[in-house]
């Protein structure tokens, strides 16, 4: 069995990498301006999921979409809150 | 952004009655239960990390003085430590990360795009919860012979199983044979770390290899939110 393998992580390449290209993005007319403005939120996934999540995902953005649509977000929000499992991520170190 | 007037960005700190008013740096969105407030250096020369919250989601952010804020090598990594800093945060703290960049001009536009974007962050906070970043390179050795897509299938077989989700990078170089991104559940990372020990003995004579990490899951949160 080989030894353990820490990464590292002390590059400056690797952070400007990530830090500079990829993480949520936000156009800089929502940032400096809420006055008559719209959101639009696209989610291009580069990921190639699992069809199982694939299908999951439009599963739950339709049930949002209708739930938008009949004006009861809050509702299913709610619904959502509850069904959640706790969020308490496990630190391995 | 076509032919639109950008709104005035180089405007920077304006007083109002002699206070400063500032703007906002946000790091990236966390639950709003999530009590996030430490003192750290941060991006811009701040130094306190706070939340502005808007019901279930809360924006991780410090006090800056422009909402352009320049690329410099300082900050980029300032924004990388303080999303780390979150991460290792009392017990370990989800965080969707934001590009480096995203200033915002008050707490009242924070709020507006916390509110437009829930369905988003939620899908984003529910994809990455209690997982990390980790990246592989393989640097094909000097006079080497490598059979690339051997390799390629070795890895996937050794590291998807483990993994949650992948994606490539660019392979910049001629002997970068290898280049990806992992997202790995935080109680998966000793057994990711032995099989990345595994890979590095078996190539040891043909391949480097290059571990980094853990980073925030910013190659998983593809969201991109703009204005209409």
């Amino acid at each position: 069995m080989a030894s353990q393998r820490r990464p590292d992580a002390s590059s400056l390449a690797e952070v400007l990498d990530r830090v500079l290209d990829k993480g949520v993005v936000i156009d800089v007319w929502a940032r400096v301006s809420v006055v008559g403005i719209e959101l639009l939120t696209i989610e291009a996934r580069v990921v190639v999921a699992s069809v199982d999540t694939f299908l999951h995902y439009a599963e739950e953005i339709s049930k949002i979409e209708q739930a938008t649509a009949e004006g009861d977000l809050e509702e299913l929000e709610e619904l959502e809150i509850e069904e959640r499992p706790e969020s308490s991520p496990q630190s391995a170190e | 952004m076509d032919t639109r007037l950008v709104p005035s960005i180089e405007t920077a700190a304006s007083t109002d009655g002699g206070a400063v008013v500032s703007h906002k740096y946000v790091y990236g969105v966390v639950e709003a239960s999530d009590d996030v407030e430490f003192e750290t250096d941060a991006v811009g020369d701040a130094d306190r990390v706070y939340t502005v919250s808007h019901r279930r989601y809360a924006a991780v952010v410090s006090d800056i003085d422009t909402t352009e804020p320049e690329e410099t090598d300082e900050d980029a990594q300032r924004h990388d430590d303080v999303l780390r800093e979150i991460m290792e945060h009392d017990g370990g703290q989800t965080i969707v990360p934001m590009r480096f960049g995203m200033a915002f001009e008050g707490d009242r536009e924070l709020k507006n795009v916390l509110r437009n974007a829930q369905p988003a962050f939620r899908r984003a906070l529910r994809d990455i919860d209690g997982k990390i970043e980790l990246g592989l390179k393989l640097v094909e050795e000097e006079d080497a012979e490598v059979d690339r897509e051997a390799i390629e299938e070795d890895v996937a077989d050794v590291l998807e199983p483990i993994a949650d989700q992948s994606v490539p990078n660019d392979l910049f170089s001629d002997r970068l044979v290898f280049n990806r991104s992992y997202l790995v559940d935080e109680d998966d990372r000793e057994a990711f770390d032995d099989a990345v020990a595994d890979l590095e003995d078996r190539y040891e004579d043909r391949l480097m290899v290059r571990y980094t990490g853990p980073f925030a899951p910013y190659s998983f949160v593809d969201v991109k939110i703009g204005a209409q």
